[in-house]
């Protein structure tokens, strides 16, 4: 089990519920195979994949899934392989045409776009980082970050001048020259997140980007999405099978099980209450005092309670347990400059005893 | 003591005979065949009531009916435009050979060589300065830059069309579907059963050589483009269109620059295919070495050896130079930054620049368009005249101790008695002994096109021809696996041999199929034992490849469980590697029996006899009919011998993916 430092701390951005949500996603199906469409809306669309195929002969990828995805919001799908978290998020620009339901992204109905509006839509309002880089290997790194404003038609010292800007916030600029199979995975993957960023989309889609790295490596990167989200503030889908990397940048998690969503809600509420036994699972190993915030245990204070230390009442338990050591008294949850609840010795104690169960 | 207790205990299954397997069912197949052979030898041949007599009439009078509208002062729209084509096809030749002649030898050669100098580095641009040199040398110029012209027409028309349909089917599962099969059994058709029914449609002549060439050399040039296009990383391509690019700009930005190297890899098979074929076509008006070739087999051998050996240094020249273009042009690799690609512009320009004084020296010093000035020709002549002097001389030790015994033995303990045994055995015994030993190797629908094949043969009345040269591709198809498996065995075990074979295979493998037959011709002059021992240098090379590939590919896991267990070298190849690599074997002995076919019946053309000479006397004096139907049998005959030992369906995906 690899530590999960702080994982709740507030990254500095926020995410904005106000208006309308960026993406919204409603009864998303994608059934492989030659007759996917006539299974949707039937009973036998809720079969166990095997008997579906062994049925239809048809696989089914993902099962009506829905969610809202708001913006400057980290978005995590997480699943094991073959949960059809791939095939979500591919579903999102049509890259795999889904079967059924309805996908928005910025106000625009994307299973409805004519071929030309499809492009528009993946030119200028989404861009996408990859598992296997997908870098072009005939490409020097500065070529391949312009690719996107290339296939845009920007002209040719324009769209370099942004790319070179572009390898400077992901810290590459020393590389413009070099060929990406002279460069490390972290390196490519570098080049890979400047591509995407260079067309400055309104949704950032990440399918996996880091399975292929290694954990060191791995966590840099992730220390890089979360400076790069700080900065850009820019509105994310996350797909990942690592739970503490999904605990660690996400805003909202849904977990997906066999095509379905088994649960959606924030790292709290996943490693807080779990929705099933598949997620209890999951969650089992995480330290809950580096997930859990003060505002999940906290309780209303009672008089006299409310001079005592005090806590942003985002911080994570574990930060409160210096604090309650040091002193007798509860500690002061605090948002906004007010007191909105205390943590007390054995609100804090519970909480990490729950880990041991 | 007590496993061994339980193990008796146990009703043990009774070991299995080799005789009950399927090797053992082929084998009874054949031996009924021989029980037939014995009993009724000569009593029951093909029916001539079972033949299509008037077949060759038609196809001549069709023939006749074809050029008379072709020629007459106002053809029809449909002949106007079929006329058009063959002329462009023939002023294309010339076109392309004026071009040549205008430029010099001193342009020529300049030209040649800079391009692969700018393109595929010093080395490739030696050899084929080389070459050029040893063309003049030979005093063959001329016929070299003849078979230059007819060669790259055939080329640049194949590419035109074989790499936009090897894009498609590389960008398209369904159009794949359609045209794979088509590749499939283009490959199959020996290149020789091609030129009749193309000198049918275009008569004599540089056109219908360029045309017998395309078809030979499109089907590599959409295989291997197709194959690129595949190639190129999925991601690659998935991330470009997340991107937002169009079909076109994936296709030009990612797929076909990544693409190139096998693009251009593709553009070395189809130029190596379209030389083998050129050679031939010297057959049917194609001018230049392979017209040297063939008229010199009967006129002037040490030409024809001479002329061979021009050949081969093209072929290997263009190999190593369109490889080594091939291999300078990966991009993924290349890392060009723009320093880089401003040298290699200035560097286009200094080549241009030495081009254009090439030429025009050329012109002021009146280089002429041949290299006349001294050629070592009558030199080479006069000894090449001298060797074959002395290998065809019945007095020597060669001929008396080697050659001699080799070609008498192949005949008498062979060809001859395997030509008899086909030819005088019944031909129902001999029809179903094949067409069931094709439903056991291969299965039903593999029979049934074997059946159908072999009726055809018989059918149009070539039957007895048919098996004559069903026993001269058996007997060398024997020699060819033999030989393939043990130098295959042998060059996976020891990587010593497999250095040593890899460069002979590679010349080999690049060389048209005609010259195999030159060198043989003159050593063994008996019968059919040139077209056999050709035949057998022709194909060994890819048998002891896919031998060699089957052994190494078995998976290093089987090897090392099988070593844990204590079992030696032998026997790990016996019991691990050999049956492992049955997949592989069996496409060898397939592939060699096509491969042998093909040059069993160009051997026609040397004495060789049946199906083969068919096609070479109708070749060579207008027998149109006789020709075409000796093609037909060709066919038909390579169509039965690849159904039959095409397995059962697995080899082939396997190895296709």
């Amino acid at each position: 089990m690899t530590a999960v430092a702080d994982i709740a701390e507030p990254i500095g951005h926020h995410v904005d519920r106000n208006g309308d949500p960026l993406i919204r996603v409603a009864g998303v199906w994608k059934i492989f195979g030659r007759h996917g469409n006539r299974v949707v809306g039937t009973p036998d669309a809720d079969l166990p994949r095997a008997e579906l195929r062994a049925k239809h002969g048809c696989v089914a990828a993902v099962r009506d899934v829905s969610f809202e995805v708001w913006p400057r919001e980290v978005f995590v799908v997480m699943g094991l392989s073959g949960s059809g978290k791939s095939t979500l998020v591919r579903t999102l620009i049509r890259l795999i045409e889904p079967t059924a339901g309805e996908i928005e992204i910025d106000g625009k109905d994307v299973t409805a776009l004519s071929g030309a509006d499809l492009l528009q839509l993946r030119r200028h309002t989404s861009s996408m980082v990859f598992q296997h880089f997908g870098l072009l290997a005939h490409r020097r790194v500065i070529d391949n970050v312009a690719f996107g404003l290339e296939v845009q038609g920007v002209p040719k010292t324009q769209r370099l001048a942004r790319a070179a800007d572009v390898l400077k916030l992901v810290g590459l600029e020393d590389c413009a020259d070099y060929f990406p199979d002279q460069l490390s995975g972290g390196m490519q993957q570098r080049v890979g997140l400047a591509r995407a960023f260079a067309v400055d989309p309104k949704v950032m889609l990440y399918d996996e980007p880091f399975s292929a790295l290694d954990p060191l490596i791995r966590r840099d990167m992730q220390d890089e999405v979360i400076r790069l989200q700080y900065e850009t503030g820019k509105t994310m889908v996350f797909i990942t099978h690592d739970l503490p990397e999904a605990l660690r940048l996400g805003d909202r998690i849904a977990i997906m099980r066999d095509g379905k969503i088994v649960q959606l809600g924030t790292p709290e509420e996943l490693v807080g209450s779990p929705a099933d036994e598949y997620v209890e699972n999951f969650v089992r190993d995480i330290p809950r005092s580096h997930v859990l915030t003060l505002r999940w245990i906290m309780r209303d204070p009672r008089p006299g309670e409310e001079d005592g230390p005090r806590l942003d009442v985002r911080s994570t338990v574990r930060r409160a347990v210096a604090l309650i050591a040091s002193g007798e008294r509860p500690v002061c949850a605090v948002e906004d400059g007010q007191v909105v609840g205390v943590v007390d010795r054995e609100a804090i104690l519970t909480a990490i005893a729950g880990e041991s169960d | 003591m007590a496993v061994a207790q339980a193990a008796g205990r146990l009703a043990a299954p009774a070991p299995r005979g080799w005789w009950r397997g399927r090797a053992g069912v082929v084998a009874a197949v054949v031996l009924a065949m021989l029980v037939a052979y014995v009993v009724w030898k000569n009593s029951l041949t093909w029916p001539a009531s079972l033949v299509w007599n008037s077949l060759a009439g038609y196809l001549d009078r069709f023939q006749a009916w074809l050029s008379n509208n072709r020629n007459v002062a106002h053809p029809n729209f449909a002949f106007s435009v079929f006329n058009g084509f063959a002329n462009f096809l023939d002023h294309l030749v010339s076109w392309l050979l004026s071009f040549f002649n205008r430029l010099t030898w001193a342009g020529t050669t300049a030209l040649g060589t800079l391009i692969v100098l700018r393109f595929g580095g010093v080395r490739a641009a030696f050899v084929v300065l080389a070459a050029f040199a040893s063309f003049a040398a030979m005093g063959l110029w001329t016929e070299s830059v003849q078979t230059f012209a007819l060669m790259f027409s055939a080329v640049g028309l194949s590419l035109f069309v074989g790499i936009p349909l090897g894009v498609w089917a590389g960008r398209s599962q369904r159009f794949s579907r359609v045209i794979t099969p088509i590749l499939d059994a283009a490959q199959i058709v020996p290149a020789f059963a091609y030129l009749m029914p193309v000198v049918i449609l275009f008569s004599v002549g540089p056109g219908a050589a360029v045309v017998t060439t395309m078809i030979y050399a499109v089907p590599p040039a959409i295989r291997i483009t197709a194959l690129g296009i595949r190639g190129v990383p999925p991601n690659t391509v998935e991330a470009a269109t997340a991107l937002g690019s169009t079909r076109w700009q994936v296709l030009s930005k990612v797929q076909l620059p990544l693409a190139r190297r096998m693009v251009l890899l593709s553009v070395n098979q189809t130029i190596l295919f379209a030389l083998s074929m050129v050679v031939i076509a010297g057959l049917i008006g194609g001018q230049g070495l392979g017209d040297s070739v063939t008229n010199g087999l009967y006129t002037n051998p040490a030409l024809a050896v001479l002329a061979g050996a021009a050949i081969v240094i093209m072929a290997i020249a263009l190999d190593r130079a369109t490889e080594a273009m091939a291999e300078h042009s990966d991009p993924a690799r290349r890392h060009l930054t723009e320093g880089k690609k401003l040298r290699l512009r200035l560097f286009t320009a200094a080549c241009a620049a030495a081009v254009g004084l090439a030429v025009g020296l050329g012109h002021a010093f009146h280089a002429g368009t041949d290299w006349t000035a001294r050629t070592a020709q009558d030199w080479l002549l006069q000894h090449v005249q001298r060797a074959l002097d002395y290998i065809q001389n019945p007095s020597t030790f060669l001929f008396r101790n080697i050659t001699n015994p080799i070609g008498n033995f192949v005949v008498q303990h062979g060809i001859q008695p395997l030509r008899t045994f086909f030819i005088e055995t019944p031909w129902p015994a001999t029809m179903f002994g094949l067409v069931l030993i094709a439903f056991l190797l291969s299965g039903r629908r593999p029979a049934i096109v074997t059946f159908v094949m072999l009726a055809v043969v018989g059918l149009i009345g070539e039957w007895t021809n048919a098996m004559d040269t069903l026993s001269q591709v058996l007997v060398a198809t024997a020699l060819t696996v033999i030989i393939g498996f043990v130098l295959g065995v042998w060059a996976a075990e020891s990587s010593t041999v497999a250095r040593i074979l890899r460069p002979i295979n590679d010349i080999l493998q690049t060389l048209p199929q005609l010259v195999y037959i030159i060198p043989v011709v003159y050593l063994m002059p008996v019968s059919g034992v040139p077209g056999v021992i050709a035949s057998v240098l022709y194909a060994a090379p890819v048998v002891i490849r896919l031998v060699q590939r089957g052994i190494e590919n078995v998976s290093h896991d089987a090897i090392e469980a099988a070593e844990s267990f204590g079992a030696t070298r032998l026997q790990v190849l016996a019991k691990v590697k050999i049956p492992m690599a049955r997949d592989a074997i069996m496409l060898g002995v397939n592939q060699g029996l096509i491969m042998v076919l093909a040059v069993v019946v160009i051997a026609g053309l040397v004495g060789s006899g049946a199906l083969g000479y068919e096609v070479a006397t109708g070749l060579q004096r207008n027998a149109f009919g006789v020709g075409v139907i000796a093609s037909v049998a060709i066919l038909a005959l390579g169509i039965a011998l690849d159904r039959t030992t095409q397995g059962r369906g697995r080899v082939r995906r396997e190895l296709a993916e």
